[in-house]
């Protein structure tokens, strides 16, 4: 081989040995205020070597199949939702079905929101403290439909918004593509148990002129369909009777401003 | 017991074809696979009919990655194309040699008509009659436009008499397989290519380095500048009816050099790798947003492409030999047939259409222009008058409908205030100062180009393994930095 050829293998392959082993750092490195990404490797690397431990724990989810889904609860739920703007066709719908089932909802619209501004800011911990909800409603992703490499840049915060729900039910309510998305879907997919998530992306709107959100009727109509999936496919399942046409106010509604 | 295992069947999905995830040149796969790559070429080099082999196995396997088993039709137009070049050369006879390259075109356009064009023709005949087809489900094998284009070069230029047609078959399928240019280009010919494969000299210094850094220029073009304002283009053209006329306004701006950004820098990483391997592959974007006029814009916008359309269309239609009229005739149906060749869509013919329309307005005013004397002021007016105009049609290229890209403009025109500048600025502050560092840097002068090159590759190692770093964090960062979609619900 010539020198120059040499020289090139060698500072290409030092450059991967440097980025290979900044991967294992898979949440990126704090310098300071700077947050510096890592690459995939460390994580490409470990799906190839699979441990056995964790094919047993699959393994074990498999055979509890069956119990993926708890029984009907009757009792009245204190139930918060929490989301982007697309809240505001969405809430008044359940907030409806909740007068009608006895249940009590608090509203948190953040505008502009994603699961990055969630999972950084530590909000939701905040909200659970303060109104101590039995039931939980997150419909966020709208906001990142297009966001590149979004399995690895937003799945800490995925999971950390997750965390911060910790045991309490919910539901999570995909965003209403309308476009393909870069995989927010197939995250929040990934992350969340059986039955917890609700994928929208199938789902046909009427959209309001911005070609984003739904019309208010559009949006009641995907609350309907949320609320009849969780009949046979929510893995904690609340009573929600129909309470017919119509919309009404949540006990109590806090709206964010856009994060800056 | 805990064992750790190298999975089988991930390794194999990994490496095998997936059509949502083809091999480019931005990928870290590539990279990986050009590791191990680089070694064997380096060493098989001087070892001519060795590195062939190697390297067409690994082109086709490139090719796979991205394409299946399409990868066959690949090699089936070489062999095709390869023996119809043989029989051309060795007839004497007129008639035998114009069935021949019929046949050939027939061969070569026919496939890249089938998998590009069935289904839009489809549609429109659907339209015109009021039929029920369904679409078909084609997966179009990535680049087949590039290697059609440089197959029929081929062939065209050996029943011209231009080139002699290569002996040895490995030489032709080693061209038209070449990994380097499969996906985007540039269209090399085979009259530029084959001498350097059959001379094989080994790649200088100046090669090697020169092309490491065309490819972390074009890195930087494609998966740091392009990639990164594209979201919001894409959120912009996309509901276009939500956003103001400024903001689709800055859209157009954003995509305006997206497009040259994400195109260019593909082309300069493809050229690199061939400078690397030993390989002059030609310029093929040379700052085409300097241009003063249309006709110098397609001088420097994908030059390969102008100068196919050129030689293979625009001149066997007759030129400008055969009168003012047919020139111009000739020129819409070459930039119409090179809209075409963008994209399966009317959109795209629109596009091609009013390139086509500007440059026989140029070739018109042509006297008249030449008469104006060039001072500073009349090179800026026209600079800005021909950056408008390609900035305008590109939202024809970019827009999914006519619909979408009449509310673009409509939106433009109509709901257009600069009160929104400031919020803007403040929201999209990385996107736009990213917008302003593209557009500065394309009119940096090349000389300063040359000068960082030289200083560049002569700089020592470490240096350039530290810029190497540096560069791939750049694209790390900005491949999970977004930008924010919606400043403010419209609900």
């Amino acid at each position: 081989m010539n020198k120059p050829y040499w020289g090139l293998w060698a500072l290409l392959l030092a450059a991967l040995a440097f980025f290979a082993v900044l991967s294992i750092w898979q949440d990126g490195i704090s310098v300071g205020p700077l947050d510096i990404k890592t690459a995939s490797f460390a994580r490409d690397m470990k799906a190839l070597f699979q441990v056995d431990d964790a094919k047993a724990d699959s393994l074990d989810l498999e055979q509890n199949d069956d119990n993926w889904r708890a029984p009907l609860d009757t009792t009245a739920k204190n139930i918060l939702f929490i989301g982007d703007s697309m809240l505001e066709g969405l809430a008044p719908r359940l907030a409806k079905y909740c007068d009608k089932n006895g249940h009590s909802l608090v509203e948190v619209i953040w505008y502009s929101s994603s699961t990055l501004c969630w999972g950084e800011s530590g909000r939701l911990t905040e909200l659970i403290n303060k109104y101590h909800p039995d039931y939980i409603f997150v419909c966020l992703g709208a906001n990142e439909l297009y966001v590149p490499d979004i399995k690895r840049a937003r799945r800490p915060h995925v999971k950390k918004l997750l965390a911060e729900i910790g045991k309490i039910p919910y539901v999570w309510i995909g965003p209403p593509n309308w476009d393909k998305d870069t995989g927010i879907n197939d995250l929040i997919s990934q992350e969340t148990p059986r039955g917890c998530f609700y994928l929208s992306a199938g789902d046909t709107f009427e959209r309001s002129r911005d070609g984003a959100h739904p019309t208010r009727a559009s949006a009641q109509q995907w609350m309907d369909r949320v609320i009849k999936w969780m009949d046979t496919g929510c893995a904690h399942p609340i009573r929600l009777d129909n309470p017919g046409e119509g919309i009404s106010r949540a006990s109590h509604i806090v709206i964010y401003q856009p994060p800056k | 017991m805990i064992l750790n295992t190298i999975d089988i069947s991930q390794l194999l999905s990994l490496l095998a074809f997936n059509r949502d995830e083809p091999m480019l040149f931005t990928s870290g796969l590539f990279w990986v696979l050009f590791l191990i790559f680089l070694p064997l070429y380096a060493l098989l080099k001087s070892k001519r009919k060795k590195m062939m082999l190697f390297v067409i196995a690994f082109s086709l396997y490139f090719f796979y990655k991205s394409s299946g088993l399409f990868f066959l039709l690949l090699v089936a137009t070489s062999v095709f194309d390869w023996w119809v070049a043989q029989f051309i050369e060795s007839s004497k006879n007129r008639t035998e040699r114009r069935i021949a390259l019929t046949v050939s075109l027939v061969f070569s356009l026919g496939i890249l008509l089938f998998f590009k064009y069935s289904n839009f023709f489809m549609i429109n005949f659907e339209t015109l009659v009021g039929g029920n087809f369904q679409p078909l489900d084609l997966i179009m094998p990535v680049g087949i436009s590039f290697y059609t284009f440089r197959t029929i070069s081929y062939v065209v230029d050996v029943y011209k008499g231009k080139i002699q047609p290569v002996d040895d078959y490995l030489d032709h399928l080693f061209f038209l397989s070449f990994f380097p240019c499969l996906v985007a280009g540039p269209i090399v010919r085979s009259r530029d290519f084959i001498p350097q494969l059959q001379d094989n000299k080994p790649a200088s210094r100046e090669m090697i380095y020169g092309g490491l850094f065309l490819i972390m220029l074009g890195l930087l073009k494609k998966a740091v500048f392009a990639d990164y304002i594209a979201q919001y283009n894409n959120i912009a053209f996309g509901n276009p009816a939500g956003y103001t006329g400024f903001e689709l306004l800055m859209a157009v701006l954003g995509f305006t050099m997206q497009i040259y950004c994400d195109f260019s820098g593909y082309s300069d990483m493809a050229i690199g790798l061939g400078s690397i391997m030993g390989f002059d592959l030609g310029i093929n974007f040379n700052y085409p947003y300097r241009s003063l006029n249309v006709t110098e814009f397609w001088h420097r916008w994908h030059i390969s492409l102008s100068t196919w359309l050129r030689d293979y269309v625009y001149i066997p239609l007759g030129g400008n030999r055969k009168g003012k009229f047919r020139q111009h005739v000739n020129l819409m149906i070459t930039m119409l047939l090179g809209g075409l060749w963008h994209g399966a869509a009317w959109t795209f013919v629109v596009w091609g259409a009013g390139h086509g329309i500007a440059l026989c307005v140029h070739k018109i005013c042509k006297p008249w222009l030449d008469g104006i004397a060039s001072t500073r002021f009349t090179r800026f007016v026209s600079w800005l008058l021909t950056f408008s105009f390609v900035a305008i049609l590109w939202i024809f290229f970019r827009a999914d409908s006519f619909h979408a890209a009449g509310q673009v403009i409509r939106g433009i025109i109509t709901d257009f205030e600069w009160a929104y500048l400031p919020v803007f600025l403040a929201r999209r502050s990385t996107w736009c100062i990213m917008l302003a560092i593209i557009y500065g840097l394309h009119f940096v002068p090349r000389h300063v180009w040359d000068t960082m090159r030289n200083w560049f590759i002569n700089a020592p190692w470490v240096v350039k393994l530290l810029i190497f770093i540096v560069l791939i964090q750049l694209v790390l960062q900005f491949a999970s930095a977004t930008v924010q979609p919606f400043l403010y619900s419209q609900f």
